[in-house]
This record gives structure tokens, sequence and C-alpha cells, in this order.
């Protein structure tokens, strides 16, 4: 018998979510608590998990269209169960917008984040209230740039700003900004005139419009600069070897499974891998402490702690932030502070502190299409750990071919501090601890 | 325009009102021959004779105690009371008597009398002569209190409270007594109640007493070079109190600063703060309301630490800096 996938509320507000990808494909098994789906609502993107376990029998709705709370969005069944006329009579009843969202969405929030943002109270001074008012804005839409987020009167202004500007979708933007299209002058088609890609290709090109792409000059300063000389710098002095190892993570994807309902019960957050590979690591590193090192002037620090440097994608640039003492810390409070930091980082509101003092460092892209990379590494740090995704492979296991999760890491190390040898025993020890993570216990 | 001392004003701005007024004299300790404690009556006795410039007993409640009798009975004396410390000794004849008797009689019986009161702390004079006591005052109906911070306004001022029908508190500042700026000789007289905009800007409006007018627009010299734009208003009268000149500054910056030299806690600058707050203008506020005042400390002797009592030119900055999120 085949069961509902529905379209959950996520808020009390939620009236619509957006499939913005199907994570499985009809026909596909899934187990209990999988992720089948991403969602995206006014604030958050999310994943929709399976109930029960089964295989995807069809889904309702392509990816980019909007559907409205609890409706079914797909049928899950047993194997050769037969999706014929399943949701026929459903699919009219729901509107589709139809909006494509190609932007990448990597990142999910909790829940509870949505609940707690919304009942808090805003910090907000007098006249940034006042201005909101008159203006017939919503004070929670706006981000806060004073003293413990509170929103000034400019944050409003800017905000305006923004506004007064056609209503286009992040994408069009984007397009518009990098290729010099003053989309103002474009009509949308989207809901309420909303300006959409589409509408920036089909442009009509007349003589008296005649659109002009040129090119965008940015100067290359601020954040920018300091990445890149700070790249250059490692690239450049410290010699890099890069090892690979393919890991088989199937022990890991059930521990977490495991983890999750727990975690999310004591912190209310969803563990993910890369907390798991953070612990990982920082384990490996406590038996391999010749890799916990930096070269500082001239002398090879051997670190006492295991402080982990997290690579964190933000806006037109990247942010390590820090994970202190982690060898010391249970998942659970590894997770809320691996997930609050990141929030952090993307807020744009990391002190300087909170990058500082990293004795290893992460940079993960399992998020991406990605199997594996040779990463940089963090001065004066002396090794990365790069993290490609995880994804089922045709194994050999005891002389049988077996399906297993599988992800590859890679370690650039410096090789002037650290030695071929030792490097590897640490990747061989990190693998060990993956692929039996029970021994994280002791 | 010439250039006078702040005590040269004052002092002209006394005999030019005595030339005038038969009724106007003066009182107070050693104010005769001795020119008073900081020299400001020189030569007045000279001109006006012991008759109009009248050397007291020390003994503040006699000198008040005269004054307001003097003053019930047709005459307009100035008393010096020689540090605005020593105003505690006069109390009860200024609040229970000199401020309430025209009301109490309905008018008909008034007290016009100018008490001038030396104030402040920085010229070594430790903790028993260097106070900023006028909040006291600002508390009692029936008194006007006035503060001027530069030369001009102590003429123009001068002139009004003695013109004034009712007792006026002249607050007066020792640092300030030897700072020049230009006075026409000519008569003027700033009213009583009218603040003034002593530098304009656009960024945070520091409403500052006193001495710390000075310091504010040295503050505001500096902030000008990391692009703050400080207005600094001067209220020049504590009681009455200009509000509108400040609202509508405050209304225009939207952020504000009050600076006063006497203690902070339940200072005048309390009073300014809770105006705005309690105002229309509460509107245009975008950064919670700031004040910047003196230590809760008796002010110390020792020529560091009585500096580091009292708010400071790099202090204002600081404050002005937090104010802007800087």
């Amino acid at each position: 018998m085949a069961s509902e996938v529905v379209m959950p509320k996520l808020g009390a507000t939620m009236e619509e979510g957006t499939i913005v990808s199907w994570l499985v494909q009809v026909g596909e098994l899934v187990e209990d608590g999988d992720p089948i789906a991403e969602i995206q609502t006014d604030k958050i993107v999310m994943e929709i998990e399976a109930e029960t376990t089964g295989v995807l029998l069809k889904t309702l709705y392509d990816a980019g269209t909007a559907v409205k709370v609890h409706e079914v969005v797909a049928y899950l069944g047993d194997e050769g169960e037969s999706a014929e006329g399943l949701g026929d009579d459903l699919s009219k009843s729901t509107k589709a917008f139809g909006e494509k969202l190609e932007q990448t969405v990597n990142e999910t929030t909790a829940i509870n984040e949505v609940s707690v943002w919304a009942c808090d109270k805003i910090r907000r001074t007098p006249a940034a209230r006042k201005l909101a008012e008159e203006s017939q804005l919503n004070l929670y839409d706006i981000a806060g740039s004073g003293p413990l987020g509170r929103i000034q009167k400019i944050d409003v202004e800017n905000y305006l700003q923004q506004q007064d500007t056609k209503r286009i979708t992040p994408l069009a933007k984007k397009i518009a900004d990098d290729q010099g299209i003053d989309y103002k002058q474009i009509e949308g088609t989207g809901s309420h005139g909303k300006i959409r890609k589409e509408d920036l290709v089909s442009t009509p090109v007349t003589n008296e419009k005649v659109m002009v792409l040129a090119d965008k000059r940015m100067p290359f300063k601020g954040m920018r600069k300091v990445i890149a000389d700070r790249i250059s710098a490692s690239a450049y002095t410290a010699p890099h070897v890069t090892l690979l190892s393919e890991i088989d993570m199937t022990n890991c994807v059930a521990l977490r499974q495991d983890l999750l309902p727990i975690i999310e019960k004591v912190e209310g957050l969803r563990i993910s891998f890369n907390e798991i590979l953070i612990k990982a690591t920082a384990f490996a590193l406590k038996q391999n402490p010749n890799i916990n090192i930096s070269l500082e002037g001239q002398e090879i620090v051997y670190h006492s702690h295991v402080n982990i440097g997290m690579a964190v994608a933000v806006p037109d640039g990247l942010v390590v932030p820090v994970l202190r003492n982690v060898d010391q810390k249970g998942l659970a409070a590894i997770t809320s502070e691996a997930k609050g930091i990141g929030k952090q980082a993307r807020d744009g509101k990391l002190s300087p502190d909170d990058m500082q003092g990293s004795t290893f460092t992460i940079s993960n892209l399992g998020m991406y299409a990605i199997d594996g990379f040779t990463p940089i590494i963090n001065s004066p740090n002396a090794a990365i750990l790069g993290i490609g995704r995880i994804q089922k492979k045709t194994v050999v296991v005891n002389d049988e071919l077996a399906i297993r999760s599988m992800m590859n890491l890679s370690l650039s190390f410096d090789h002037r501090i650290i030695d071929g040898a030792p490097a590897a025993a640490f990747l061989t020890d990190l693998k060990d601890v993956l692929e039996n993570p029970f021994k994280l216990m002791i | 325009m010439r250039e006078v001392t702040y005590l040269e004003a004052i002092r002209e701005a006394m005999s030019q009102e005595m030339r005038k007024d038969d009724n106007v004299f003066i009182m107070g300790e050693d104010i005769g021959i001795y020119g008073g404690a900081f020299g400001l009556t020189n030569g007045m006795i000279e001109e006006f004779g012991p008759e109009r410039v009248r050397n007291t007993p020390i003994s503040e409640a006699a000198i008040s105690g005269c004054a307001v009798g003097a003053a019930m009975t047709g005459m307009r004396p100035i008393l010096e009371i020689q540090f605005s410390d020593f105003i505690m000794i006069a109390m009860d004849n200024i609040v229970n008597q000199a401020a309430k008797t025209r009301y109490m009689y309905g008018g008909k019986a008034q007290v016009p009398i100018v008490i001038r009161l030396p104030g402040g702390s920085g010229a070594g004079f430790a903790a028993q002569h260097s106070q900023s006591l006028e909040a006291w005052m600002t508390h009692v109906p029936g008194l006007k209190v006035v503060q001027p911070s530069n030369a001009y306004d102590a003429k123009g001022l001068m002139k009004a409270a003695i013109k004034d029908n009712n007792p006026v508190l002249f607050y007066e500042h020792k640092l300030l007594y030897n700072t020049k700026g230009e006075v026409p000789e000519e008569d003027y007289e700033i009213p009583l109640g009218q603040a003034d905009i002593k530098k304009e800007g656009s960024d945070i409006t520091i409403v500052a007493t006193a001495i710390m007018v000075n310091k504010a627009l040295e503050a505001a010299v500096e902030l000008e070079k990391e692009g703050i734009s400080v207005e600094v208003i001067d209220p020049r009268t504590l009681v009455p109190l200009d509000t509108a000149t400040i609202l509508e500054s405050v209304k225009k910056t939207s952020r504000v600063l009050v600076v006063y030299e006497a203690v902070k806690r339940s200072g005048y600058g309390a009073e300014i703060v809770s105006m705005i707050a309690e105002s229309d203008v509460f509107d245009y506020l975008d950064a919670p309301i700031r004040r910047l005042g003196g230590l809760a400390t008796p002010i110390p002797y020792n020529p560091v630490l009585e500096k580091a009592a009292v708010p400071q030119v790099d202090d204002i900055v600081q404050e002005c800096k937090k104010l802007m999120n800087k």
C-alpha cells in the first residue's frame, strides 16, 4: 500500500513550500528518515524526510514548483508496486508558480529556529521602528547592523533602497549585475511583475534600446584581497603534497541516522556528517600529534589542544571560524557549536577571535557534486583535510560486490614539516575511525 | 572686535548696570579693595564706593539674608559666594525665602537677586572648593539657573539676570575666567531660556553645559577628522530650559550625548535626557541617549586624578564613536 509524502508545515505562517530538488529518483529505495526532497519556504531551505522505508513510487511535482502545505507531493510504496492513478486528482488543485529556483541552496536550518525567530522581540531604535512603520515594512525582514543586531535607521533605509529597485529574483539579479543589464527597464513576467531569468534573456533588442553587455570590474581589495594574499603565501611557501583515500562511510551514515533524533532532542539541531568528520578528525589528530602542528617563525609548535578551523563559504568569499578543544567535546556540543559558528559566519557576525587559533583545518565540499580535491593549507597550520561527497558505489567487500556509501578524503600537508609516512599514517587512522565510528567512544 | 576675558565681561556687565540703576549693588567676602577671591571685582570699589561694593563678614547666611531683605525692599543686589560650594550655608535663605516670596505674596513682593557662584574643578582647590552643584538649585521652583560658557554669553546673561525679577543663580566656571572672547562694549542682553547652537552638525547632538561646551567643541574638531559631524548645543540657562532648540537638533541628528561636569548621577543632564525621551522626538532616536558626567567621587586634590574625575575631550570623542557604533 502506497503511503503519502506531504509538504510539511514548518511554521505558523507557512502556507506553501517550493520543491527545490528531488534528492531521490523514482524507483530508488529510501529508508525511514532519509531525505527525499529539498524544499524552500520564505525563510529557510529544509529536507523532507521519509517517514517509512520504501521505494519512491511517484513524484507529483517537478523541482521549482510551489506546493501548499499538507498537499501530497510524492508516494512511497513497496518495490514493484504500481504507481498508476496515484495523485491524479490532486495535482490540479495546487497552484504552480513554476518559478525555478536555480540558485544553489545548501544550508538547511533547523525547524525550531523559525519559531524562536518569530517570537523573539526585535531590537530596533525608535527611528528605525518609525521609518519601518511609515514604509509599511516588517522589521523581521530587516537585518540589524547595530550592537547585538539592533536595527538602526540606516538598515531600514538600505532595505528600502533595495525595495525601490524592481522586484527581481536573486538569480536574475545576479545575472543582471554580472552582465551589466539595467533590469529596471525590464517588465517582469513573474508573480507581481517579478523579473525572472527568462525576462532578461528575452528582452527585445530594438534599435533604440541596444543592450550593451559590459564587463564588470571590481576593485581587488577587502576580503578578496586578504584571501588572495593568504592563499598565495601558503601555496608558494609551503610545498604541498596531497594524499587521497577513499572511505567507506556506511557505518557513519548509520551512526548519523541513530544520532539524529537524540541530538535533535538535546540541541534542537540536526547533526550533519560535517560534525562527525570534525569529531573523527580530532580523534585521529590526538593519535597523531605530529600532524596537529604549526610552523610559527623558527619554531614548529606541537599543539596540546585540537582546534579545528572550518572553511565556510560566505557571499563573495570564504572565512574559517575555529571550533576549540574539539577532542574534549561530544557530538552534541560539536553540532551546536559548528551550526552556531557557521550561521554567525554567513551572517557576517564573526569576531576576529572566532577565526584565530586553529591547529588544523577542514574544507568540506561534500554538499556539491565534488568527489575530491586538493585543498591549500590554511597557514600556519601544517595540514588541511578536503572532504568530497558521499556516494553509493559498488565495492568489493569480503570478495563480493556490495553497495556502500563511499567518500573521498584528501589531506594536503606542508612537506617541510610533515613527512609522507606520518601523514599517510594519520589519514589511515582517520579512515579507520570513520569506517569504525564506535572507536570514537574509546 | 575687542577681546576680553570671561571675568572682565562679567565685571563689565555689572558695572554697566550699576551705572544705569542706583538700586543695583554688589556684596560679598573681600570684594572691595582685594577684588574678591578671583579678582573679578577689581577696581569696582574705586568707581562705586563702599556703599555699593559692600564687604561682608565670612557668613554666607548673613550675606544671603541681607540680600533677600534688601531685594524685598526694592534693591537689586548681586552677591558673590566666594566658592559655589559654600551655598549650603545660604540655602535656607535662597530656597525657603528667595524662591517662595514672590509666589506666596501673590507678586506683591519680589526678590530680584543675582547670586554669583564660581564653581567647577580643575584649579587644584580640592573637594570642598571644586564642586558643580547646580542641579540642586534647578530642583527648586522659583529659582532661575544660568551657566555661561564664554565671555560673550557671560556678559549678556549677567545683564538679563540683573534685570530679572526672580532670584537667579549665576554659575561661573573658575577655569573659564581667563578665557578670552569677542565681547562688544555696548549694552546687549541674552534672554534667559535661550539655548545657543555653538556648532552645527548632522550626526550627533551634544548638549553640554559650562566648560563642557568648550570641550565638546574641541572633540567635534577631532570627530570631524573621522567623518562624524557633531552639533554642539549650549543651553546657557538650565532653568528656564530651551527645550525647542534641543529637540529640533535631536530630530535632525537622531543621536544625543549630554555632557556635564557635575557628578553624572542625578546631575542636570539626567533632566535633559528625560525631557528628550519623553518628547515626540523619541521617534527619531537612532541610538540610546548617552550621558557623560563626573565620577561619583569627591573632586581629588591630586591634579591627575582631578582631571580623571570629570569628562575630558577624549572621553567625549570616545562616547561619540560609541554612539556611531564605531
